[in-house]
């Protein structure tokens, strides 16, 4: 039980990174960017070439992949959501739809289908908690998804710039009354959900092994159910949401290990999205969400 | 909308039947391009149904590929020889008919979501598919997958690809011409006023849950018959087949085709079909795989400058001149002085067959009764026990300050929305628990303060929209044009030519509504609320946006609706001139309470309905 | 018991100057032109080619019924609605083409129709906010300009960390009015602030207005409540189904012009002024050219040319 719990919550932690990019996107611009998942499955690829084919220490990689993941997101916006400020919100996740396939197509093209791996950033063996072997990674990505989350949601309640970006999703014609540039909290918004995305595949990539073309964007949808039973508009809540995602997915596969039926998880992630959807559309934590933040 | 006639389509499938066994047999047309071809004419029935998802009906689908697999692999399991063995025509129908039903399932949960959460469960739900559904043994075969026999004719085995193609391009055709039989029906009037507006299409009497499901439904069935098509044409499917990708290709390919144009979707389908083998011919192997990122790239420009698709930028190309003109117009009236075109005599038809008799005179009972209407949003009171009484043969008006709850009112009335508490009796009889497109039926035409049309279709289209309520045939009939479809929409048109000749609009019939001056619609708006010919009007700030000049004769035509016609007019106006000029009784409605009813004369010159409109004045 | 318009004083000084608080002084000089608005949405055009100008110091409204287009008319000087055709200029210059945000940064100030506070943030973050441009060009300003807008409004004080969405509907509206000044604007667009708002609230917001006003700045406001306004602006306009009706100053629009420009009672004409002449004139009613207090709410008070028109009717 305790074993489910860690497992879940390790892994509860990336969804919830990926989560966070999710929502904050949903907040700019009250749409989804359905290539954020493949954004950081090319981050993969360029720290993997730094890395492990230059030779580059794993933090250069890792914050090219970064920076590279937020220049996407950002030109993506500027090109195209920016165009878009007066069509409907599906007409904006169509267009990611086409860069989720420049992004695949670009892969396919450029480093073919044979997976690859990445190592990790921290050797060493792991510490045994409540008897599931906790490696330094695992802690890792724990601790700075933890410290991402807090970090961003300092700068968006502190700064004038963030207090901007949280007013825009309540309501974006007001913020313009006020003199926020909402055309840059918009470019922000995709920039920061891109980078999110990346690093999330960065940390959670050593756990799993090996990535290839598509990799994060099934990760992505991990996240997706995560900012819905989140809220979709509350940041807390999508980090929660994350870790909800974790665990239930750990304790469904733990009981129906042996079932003969292929794809648990997924069915789970399915059943989440239909069931928070449909009957608590304001996110799972609807009545308990935090304060200083509204729920949609 | 293009049709062909039926002559041509017999020519046509005729061709389809004997060319490219012909050719395949000539030698000039190998087996492996005839597969090629083959896989484009599949693409393009898959095109076809989520263009009738997505675009006719307006609902998001990004995981249309799954319904495909249900379909391949339902047929697969009816006609495999080590399963059901059923032959091939049944197999296929089958498959429709398990890709309807998975559909149906799906629509289910999308009656309740829109858009972008709809567009989220469907991904998910494809993702689900392909991880676990589709690897299955039983369903799929897993990884190894399972064959599919080609269809056998007599003792002649349709081996050859070539012959086989000869199906296939048979089978595009039916699909191709049941969707032609859609658009010319009520139903693809039906799914267009949906994908518009729920409210306008249950003021005509659309039953927009039934609709939104049937749109599933069907497009499910051309989906399945996509499916079986690959199955069939490879002869091989496994869990692999229907990836979650390819639901994302297909979005591609109808979007860049052209939401709502079927050449456009098919031409696309082709095109993303055959690009990445051209591609390879002409430039070389190293050129793999850049077909996917000249789609993608084509895509978000698309998408990022007409968000409805090439077709619709092109056909918008030619309205975007008419609709410069229009604004044109407007402005140079804005500096010039009033040219609103006036509204002429409205449309006098005869009450359409099909619909219930007139109800007999009810001696003293009034014709429309809301009685102590009360309905809250949130903690707000939008409407405290609101009355009031329409008698038959009377033009009654409804004014008050602006938020008062007027619209809210009508929405009460009209079904739009259930009060907290309160009744409301039409004709007798308590509705009070119906739901708009019933109501509608009763009898009650309804304009809208936006004006209630379906913006992008035509006039004429509008106006056999406006007639749903007595196109009387089934699904079945308009699929196939077989039984009463045909000749109830000839009488259709009929009632909408002549709806067309007395309001003038003769040069409009085929003009695309928004195109048309916002005089102009509000002409055509009217006379769709006419043209049924119902008891009750309720108009819905009618004057709103015309020069004082139409407005005038905005009166002359409503009292002619009560004179000549015999009808009952309820409406909500601003223009108090106007309301002076037209209405029998007056109600008026400040804060949500009826604060005054009775003769016009009497209720405007009462001190609190000035003070009403003037506002409360402030102590200090 | 009349229902006569609260045609009544702006400021409690009478026509005193008022004392200027801020540096903005009563140069005359024109601050906004409008000129010739053509607008609309799709086919629907609302605005048809109404002109108006405010001068530094004034208070003007703007009224009209429903579907009149003052509402499209103040998005269309905030830039939040583009236009077909016509011209804005600001402080001189042209701002037809200028972003929103733009024109906050140059001196616009905004109570946006129904308040639009920021629910999910608390007041001071929402003060913080409206400050935005304020802080980019001079952080330093800022706490003294907060210290100054708790020292208006102690309501908001008290509130200070409460969120935005819990507030009453008046404070809200307080709220707002502070979020808009605290930018110190040139010129302050209020937006139907007293729509939506019980009478308390409503009394509330008059007095704040008030206030605001007394300080000398620059006020373009729209209203519905007609009788709210006219005890606030000394310019009026009034809109009709997207033109300007009527155009002048205060003193010179009796009732009888009011309702006929607004629309209620044109098809009546003469007959409904005549009517309302034709009701109690409140003892002690004030000769023109003075302010005077208005008196209790159920009689409000009337201006001078109203009296001598009804003297003229009755006579």
């Amino acid at each position: 039980m305790g074993q489910t719990l860690i497992l879940g919550l390790m892994t509860g932690g990336i969804y919830g990174l990926f989560a966070l990019g999710i929502a904050l996107v949903y907040r700019g611009s009250r749409t989804f960017n359905f290539a954020q998942g493949e954004i950081g499955t090319m981050g993969l690829f360029i720290a993997f070439g730094l890395v492990e084919r230059v030779g580059l220490p794993w933090l250069v990689g890792a914050l090219v992949a970064i920076l590279a993941a937020a220049l996407v997101g950002f030109v993506f916006e500027r090109l195209v959501v920016r165009v878009m400020i007066d069509a409907s919100r599906v007409a904006v996740a169509v267009g990611s739809v086409g860069l989720l396939m420049l992004l695949l197509a670009v892969e396919f093209k450029i480093v073919t289908v044979s997976a690859r791996s990445l190592r990790a950033p921290i050797g060493g063996v792991g510490k045994e908690i409540l008897g599931v072997v906790v490696s330094p990674t695992h802690m890792l990505s724990i601790g700075v998804a933890a410290l991402v989350a807090v970090g961003l949601a300092l700068m968006l309640k502190k700064t004038d710039f963030g207090l901007g970006v949280l007013a825009a999703a309540q309501d974006p014609v007001a913020v313009r009354l006020v003199g926020v540039p909402l055309a840059r909290v918009s470019g922000f918004v995709w920039a920061m959900g891109a980078a999110l995305s990346a690093l999330a595949a960065l940390l959670v990539e050593p756990t799993v092994g090996v990535f290839a073309p598509g990799y994060a964007s099934e990760l992505f949808l991990k996240g997706l159910a995560a900012a819905v039973v989140g809220g979709l508009t509350s940041l807390p809540g999508a980090f929660v949401g994350g870790l909800v995602v974790g665990v239930t997915e750990a304790g469904v596969s733990r009981v129906f290990a042996s079932a003969a039926f292929p794809g648990i998880k997924s069915l789970t992630v399915l059943g989440l999205i239909l069931c928070v959807l449909l009957f608590r559309p304001g996110g799972l934590l609807s009545g308990l969400v935090a304060k200083g933040e509204s729920a949609s | 909308m293009k049709r062909l006639p039926a002559p041509r389509m017999l020519l046509l499938a005729l061709a389809f039947g004997a060319i490219p066994p012909l050719v395949g047999r000539a030698g000039l047309l190998t087996d492996y391009s005839a597969i090629l071809v083959g896989g484009a004419v599949c693409y393009a029935v898959a095109g076809l149904s989520l263009n009738l998802l997505m675009g006719y009906a307006g609902q998001i689908s990004l995981g249309h590929f799954a319904l495909l697999g249900v379909g391949a692999f339902a047929s697969g399991i009816f006609s495999g020889a080590d399963r059901m063995g059923l032959p091939f025509v049944v197999s296929i129908a089958g498959a429709a008919a398990v890709g309807a039903a998975i559909a149906f399932v799906i629509g289910l949960p999308a009656l309740r979501l829109r858009g972008l959460y709809l567009a989220v469960v469907t991904i998910a739900l494809s993702y689900a598919a392909e991880q676990s559904l589709f690897r299955a043994s039983f369903i799929s075969g897993g990884s190894s997958g399972m064959q599919l026999p080609r269809p056998i004719l007599g003792s002649f085995v349709f081996t050859r690809n070539a012959d086989f193609l000869a199906v296939l391009l048979l089978l595009l055709l039916l699909v191709w011409q049941f969707d032609v039989n859609i658009t010319r029906s009520k139903l693809g009037r039906a799914f267009h006023a949906v994908r518009t507006d729920e409210a306008v299409a249950a003021s005509f009497g659309v039953d927009v849950t039934r609709y939104k499901l049937l749109a599933f439904v069907v497009s499910g069935a051309f989906a399945g018959i996509a499916g079986a098509m690959y199955g069939h044409l490879y002869q091989f499917v496994n869990s692999e087949s229907f990836g979650y990708h390819k639901s994302l290709l297909l979005v591609i390919v109808v979007v860049l085709g052209g939401l709502r144009s079927r050449a456009g979707v098919v031409a696309a389908a082709g095109f993303f079909s055959l690009l990445p083998v051209g591609l390879i011919k002409v430039f070389g192997t190293g050129f793999r795989g850049t077909d996917l990122i000249v789609g993608a790239l084509l895509l978000m420009y698309t998408v990022a400058r007409y968000p409805g698709g090439m077709a619709e930028a092109m056909r918008q190309g030619k309205e975007r001149q008419a609709v410069k003109a229009a604004k044109r117009a407007a402005v140079a009236q804005g500096e010039a002085g009033d040219e609103q075109p006036v509204v002429p005599k409205l449309p006098q038809m005869p009450r359409p067959s099909g619909l219930p008799a007139r109800p007999a005179e009810m001696a003293g009972m009034p014709l429309l009764s809301a009685t102590d209407i009360c309905v809250s949003f949130g903690g707000l009171k939008a409407l405290d026990r609101a009355s009031l009484d329409v008698h038959r043969g009377r033009i009654v008006g409804l004014i008050g300050p602006n938020g008062a709850g007027k619209t809210t009112m009508f929405n009460a009335i009209s079904g739009l929305l259930r009060p907290d508490s309160g009744s409301v009796h039409l004709l007798g009889e308590d509705v009070s628990g119906l739901p708009a497109h019933v109501r509608a039926r009763a009898g009650v035409g309804r304009t809208f303060q936006l004006i209630g049309l379906a913006k992008d279709l035509s006039v004429t289209e509008n106006l056999l929209l406006a007639q749903h309520v007595v196109a009387g045939y089934g699904v079945v009939s308009a699929l196939t044009r077989i039984g009463k479809a045909a000749k109830v929409e000839r009488e259709l048109r009929d009632r909408a030519a002549e709806a067309l000749e007395a309001l003038g609009f003769e040069r409009f019939a085929g003009t695309p509504v928004k195109n048309l001056s916002h005089g102009q619609q509000r002409i055509v708006e009217l006379g769709c609320a006419m043209v049924t010919a119902p008891e009750l009007l309720m108009l819905d700030e009618p004057s709103a946006g015309m020069a004082p000049g139409a407005a005038e004769n905005l009166a002359v035509r409503l009292r002619d609706i009560r004179d000549e016609l015999g009808r009952t007019v309820l409406l909500i106006e601003h223009n108090i001139p106007l309301v002076l000029d037209v209405c029998d009784e007056l109600y008026v409605l400040s804060s949500g309470e009826m604060l005054a009813h009775g003769a016009p004369d009497e209720v405007v010159r009462r001190e609190d309905v000035i003070g009403a409109y003037l506002g409360e004045a402030v102590a200090i | 018991m009349t229902a006569q318009v609260g045609l009544g004083t702006r400021g409690s000084e009478g026509d005193s100057q008022p004392e200027s608080e801020s540096c903005v002084s009563r140069s005359g000089k024109v601050l906004l032109e409008v000129e010739n608005v053509v607008t609309g949405f799709g086919s629907n055009t609302v605005l048809h080619g109404p002109s108006l100008s405010v001068r530094e110091g004034e208070t003007v409204g703007v009224f009209g019924l429903n579907g009149a287009g003052k509402s499209v008319l103040m998005k269309v000087i905030a830039g939040v609605l583009p236009l077909w055709s016509g011209r804005l200029a600001f402080d001189g210059a042209d701002i037809t083409r200028v972003p929103a945000e733009e024109r906050v940064a140059r001196g616009m100030g905004h109570v946006p129709q129904g308040r639009q506070v920021f629910p999910g943030l608390t007041v001071e973050e929402n003060l913080r906010l409206g400050a935005y441009t304020l802080r980019r060009h001079d952080k330093g300003r800022y706490p003294a300009a907060l210290a100054a807008v708790y020292e208006r409004f102690p309501v908001l004080a008290q509130k200070r960390n409460q969120l935005g969405g819990s507030l009453s509907g008046g404070q809200q509206a307080s709220l707002a009015v502070a979020r808009a000044l605290i930018n110190q604007p040139r010129l302050l667009l209020v937006d139907e602030a007293s729509a939506g708002l019980a009478p308390v609230a409503v009394r509330e917001l008059f007095h704040t207005l008030r206030q605001v006003v007394a300080t000398g700045v620059t006020i373009l406001m729209v209203e519905q409540n007609v009788s709210f306004g006219l005890q606030l602006v000394e310019k009026v306009n009034i809109l009709q189904m997207g033109r300007i009706a009527y155009s002048g100053d205060v003193n010179t629009l009796d009732q009888e012009a009011l309702v006929a420009h607004l629309g209620i009672g044109r098809m009546l004409g003469k007959g409904v002024a005549g009517t309302l002449a034709g009701r109690n004139v409140p003892p002690g009613a004030p000769e023109s050219g003075k302010g005077g207090k208005a008196p209790k709410r159920a009689a409000p008070g009337s201006r001078g040319g109203a009296n001598k028109r009804k003297g003229a009717a009755q006579g």
